[in-house]
């Protein structure tokens, strides 16, 4: 299987586990921060909304490291484009085109919906798959593996009902 | 060090981009485990990086020679509920939160709607959480349901 951007060849799967094994140490020892992505949404929303959750001190001190580090995963997809066949804006969604076939309007709708799961359920689990299910797993913690457990058995079921039944 | 978090987000995203955890394909491949990529990065990252916190923690100091500590995440019963609504989200998107940025990153239009919803859902989170704190035996607001 190739990737949908620009039909490229992936690495293989045990490289870029290593390299993200790679990054999640590299983080921790020159920086002591421990590898997480979705509390960023966090720190984005502090900048706008001044609630209570949004001023807790793991909010206001991680902003320092999680920003940058987000824009660093705008441009990390941007280099592989570049690298990778090219940069261009586009819509192309894989299978999601074969299957449901929304036209853009809906699947901007579809995309919000996912992400208003993604935002509310991260941020409730307190974690997501990088700070749980790398960072939280590869330290034994319990939350964790709940968590971890929960979002495979989440997904499973969503993308089961969706191609299984409805598309 | 924000240039050294600046470096470590890019070579991440563009990690993400290149192994098919930012792919929509092959996001719906694993959960319908047709394609075993993402489960085997998951693994490998696992596999390889449990080791490698083992002897950082036994090390207890960062390269600079500061105290190294790492923060657990507490436990409750947020992290079964909102893990199966975040897996929902999951696949919808076809996207978790990293390569939501990733896939702006490379070009795909639809991932801003994707990365509004986040926003969005997280904010409603902030708003909700003394609401959902008792039912769900969530930690006090200055802890907050785990950081990461």
């Amino acid at each position: 299987m190739h990737l949908i951007l620009n039909d490229v060849e992936p690495l293989h799967w045990a490289v870029a586990g290593a390299a993200i094994a790679g990054i999640t140490l590299l983080l921790l020892f020159v920086s002591n921060r421990r590898l997480g992505i979705s509390t960023g949404f966090e720190d984005i929303c502090s900048l706008a909304l001044p609630v209570p959750y949004f001023r807790r001190k793991a909010v206001v001190s991680g902003r320092v490291w999680r920003l940058p580090f987000l824009v660093g995963l705008l441009f990390g997809g941007f280099l592989s484009a570049v690298l990778g066949g090219g940069w261009s804006p586009t819509w192309a969604l894989g299978i999601f085109d074969d299957r449901v076939g929304l036209e853009p309007l809906g699947k901007v709708a579809w995309m919000f919906a996912g992400g208003l799961f993604i935002g509310f359920g991260t941020r409730l689990a307190g974690g997501c798959t990088s700070g749980h299910g790398i960072f939280g797993l590869s330290n034994m913690e319990g939350s964790s593996l709940v968590s971890t457990i929960s979002f495979m058995v989440g997904g499973i079921l969503t993308t089961q009902l969706v191609y299984g039944v409805l598309f | 060090m924000t240039f050294f978090y600046l470096l470590m987000g890019t070579a991440f995203g563009f990690v993400l981009s290149r192994s098919g955890a930012a792919d929509y394909d092959f996001i719906q491949g694993m959960f319908l485990f047709r394609d075993l990529q993402l489960y085997g990065i998951i693994g490998t990252a696992v596999v390889l990086t449990a080791p490698g916190l083992w002897l950082l923690k036994r090390r207890a100091r960062t390269a600079t020679g500061t105290p190294l500590t790492i923060e657990t995440k507490p436990f409750h019963s947020g992290n079964a509920v909102g893990g199966l609504l975040f897996g929902i989200g999951w696949s919808i998107a076809g996207m978790c939160p990293g390569p939501i940025l990733v896939n702006i990153g490379e070009g795909k239009l639809y991932a801003l709607a994707a990365f509004a919803g986040a926003l969005a859902g997280a904010a409603l989170l902030g708003l909700v959480y003394p609401r959902v704190q008792a039912p769900l035996r969530l930690p006090s607001v200055a802890v907050g349901a785990g950081d990461g």
